[in-house]
């Protein structure tokens, strides 16, 4: 446990711990969604996982064509 | 008398006074209009006040179980407004926020689509000031090219009043039709201030040029009151569900490169009227509860928001992400606060994103619009990736930068405690917060199955964040521009206009010295004629007297033809 927080700082190894807790809890509990689809086992996870990395990539790749210098508009 | 005064219209005059009065007192004062202005609001519902000036009735004052959400949290956000900028010595600020405040109250209560149009350009031509304060070469040029968008809006809002004017015979505000042409302009015109996709350049481009007072302010009125004529004339229009839908799910991607913090706000601010234009788009009393009620939650956790931010650029001077870090040491209260700010508008429960958001979610479920429900999802993911972590995380810690500051000022850090805790409260006793929306429900956002499912997508959002920084696969903040649809008017339109304008000043040059060529020869012409044939000989002039004497023989006669056949 120790060693895990001094790998990953106070702060991640909480969110690490949360996450876990939160599975564990839909393990316990019955949990369903507005939709079908989110009735399934640890979907929400998933998908807010997934989520924030397609966002990162999508967002990486902009970078090339929509970044411009900071003075683009000035010049 | 006071009683037939249109709340806010007693600040938009008060303001006139601040300029004579010294710093201190200038504060109390506004906040004696707010809470005068505030009590239209104890007068019931009904049309309290109505003027006729040439034979139209402008409904001034008409206030509804729709007004009545909007105006609360309108009063709230100004006097906040009033304490945030309590420290700062420069009048014409407070009189643009005041006077700005004031007309949005005011148009939120217009009962008539003319009334509204007066009020929504004072919204546009006080803020803008709030705008050119900004001081900068830079503000300026977004102050011209922001009032020019408002006004066109303004002008789509007045084409759209004055067909139904003559098509209807009256001009109330009430729900329109879509398929019209009047509805159709008046859509547009409340489209353009809602910052609908491609029409939202405007929203980017000004409000980070402003002070960080006036940014907040900005950040309040403008948007919402687009939202409030949408939920009013146009609720349950299909299209907007589409619209909204976009709206939430694309500046997410703008926010993640963005640089400028304030402008990953007013992108984040794009992606949260997203939610309130589906939700105005669905249409069921659900709905539209789900639609105040964000509006409502989004003023104050936006407001908190863009405070944090401000407090940062009055200390620090920049808001640029590349350049800030580390500040939680220096700046607690104002980190703790964002970070709360950041909280509520990722929607964690027990803060108030979570009770406003879930009602829109409901709604979309009920419908059973399974795609738009994700692709909502999705961008609520999206918000805790920009907003909920973005901001706090480069602002107050990531790298360790080299500047030292100190605690924002003691109102700042009042102001934003204030608006903390609201967002805390309403998270806390929803109950509450539900009464005062246009609609009676009984919905319970904390159930297992709520608070579990959006812990498990927003913690494992922020796990996955953690894992990209941790791993260090998140690329390094740069100073940066980044192209927004103001792109189209600031360069692509320029790029082939400036040809078209060039090309046809050399076209006109040369058909300019051919007409000059020719009208030289036409005058040389003349001139010889004359001079020839003794035009202003005296045997000539009695010539000219003679056709002049017929000319006016043959004028009477015509005169007479009318006349006759006119009696007859």
């Amino acid at each position: 446990m120790k060693s895990v927080i001094k790998k990953f700082g106070k702060i991640n190894s909480f969110v690490l711990f949360l996450c876990f807790l939160l599975l564990v809890l839909e393990l316990i509990g019955h949990r369903h969604g507005e939709t079908n689809i989110e009735d399934l086992m640890f979907f929400p996870a998933f998908f807010g996982f997934l989520s924030c990395i397609i966002i990162f990539k999508i967002g990486v790749s902009l970078r090339s064509f929509l970044m411009k210098d900071e003075d683009y508009y000035d010049r | 008398m006071i009683d037939n005064f249109p709340p806010g219209f007693v600040m938009v005059l008060g303001a006139l006074l601040i300029p004579f009065l010294p710093h201190i007192i200038k504060q109390i004062y506004m906040m004696i209009l707010i809470l005068i202005s505030a009590y239209g609001l104890t007068l019931g519902f009904g049309i309290h006040s109505v003027i006729n000036i040439m034979e139209f009735d402008f409904i001034l004052f008409q206030a509804d179980k729709l007004t009545f959400p909007f105006a609360i949290i309108f009063h709230i956000a100004a006097a906040l407004n009033v304490i945030y900028g309590a420290h700062e010595k420069d009048w014409k600020q407070h009189v643009a926020i005041m006077s700005y405040s004031g007309a949005a109250i005011a148009a939120i209560h217009a009962g008539d689509l003319l009334t509204l149009f007066v009020w929504w350009e004072a919204t546009a031509f006080t803020s803008v000031f709030l705008i050119l304060a900004g001081n900068t070469n830079r503000s300026y040029k977004a102050a011209i090219r922001y009032i020019l968008i408002q006004v066109t809006s303004g002008m789509f809002l007045l084409a759209g009043a004055i067909i139904l004017l003559v098509n209807d015979g009256s001009a109330i505000l009430t729900k329109f039709d879509i398929n019209s042409l009047y509805g159709q302009l008046i859509f547009i015109a409340f489209g353009i201030k809602a910052a609908f996709p491609l029409l939202n350049g405007w929203l980017q481009d000004a409000y980070p040029e402003s002070t960080a007072i006036g940014t907040v302010a900005l950040s309040t009125f403008t948007t919402k009151l687009a939202i409030f004529c949408f939920a009013k004339c146009f609720a349950g229009v299909e299209i907007l569900i589409f619209i909204g839908a976009l709206m939430t799910f694309y500046p997410i991607f703008f926010a993640v490169i963005e640089n400028d913090l304030r402008r990953v706000l007013t992108y984040s601010l794009n992606n949260q009227l997203g939610f309130m234009i589906v939700a105005i788009g669905i249409g069921s009393e659900l709905a539209i509860n789900g639609a105040v009620a964000h509006a409502f939650a989004h003023i104050l956790y936006k407001g908190l928001l863009f405070m944090g931010m401000g407090a940062v650029l009055y200390r620090v001077g920049t808001c640029k992400a590349s350049e800030l870090g580390g500040l939680f040491k220096y700046m607690p209260i104002t980190a703790v606060c964002t970070i709360i700010g950041a909280i509520s508008i990722s929607a964690f429960p027990l803060f108030s994103g979570f009770v406003a958001k879930s009602l829109i979610m409901s709604a979309l479920g009920k419908e059973g619009l399974v795609f738009v429900y994700f692709m909502l999802l999705f961008a609520s993911a999206g918000v805790l990736h920009h907003s909920g972590i973005k901001i706090p995380f480069f602002a107050f810690f990531a790298h360790e930068s080299k500047i030292k500051t100190k605690e924002a000022p003691i109102n700042m850090i009042i102001a934003m405690v204030i608006a903390s805790i609201l967002c805390i409260a309403i998270g806390v006793f929803p109950s509450v917060f539900y009464q005062i929306l246009p609609y009676e429900i009984s919905y319970q956002p904390y159930d297992f199955s709520h608070v579990v499912g959006q812990l498990q997508l927003l913690m494992f959002a922020a796990l996955a964040f953690i894992c990209l920084w941790h791993f260090k696969i998140y690329p390094p903040e740069l100073n940066s521009t980044v192209l927004n649809s103001d792109w189209i008017y600031r360069r692509m339109i320029p790029l082939f206009i400036i040809p078209c304008i060039n090309f046809s000043k050399k076209i006109t040059n040369k058909i300019r010295i051919i007409f000059y060529l020719v009208l030289l020869k036409i005058k040389i012409f003349f001139a010889n004629y004359m001079i020839r044939n003794k035009v202003f000989d005296r045997e000539i002039g009695q010539d000219t007297l003679i056709i002049i004497q017929v000319f006016a023989i043959f004028l009477i006669f015509l005169f007479f033809l009318h006349y006759t056949s006119f009696t007859s």
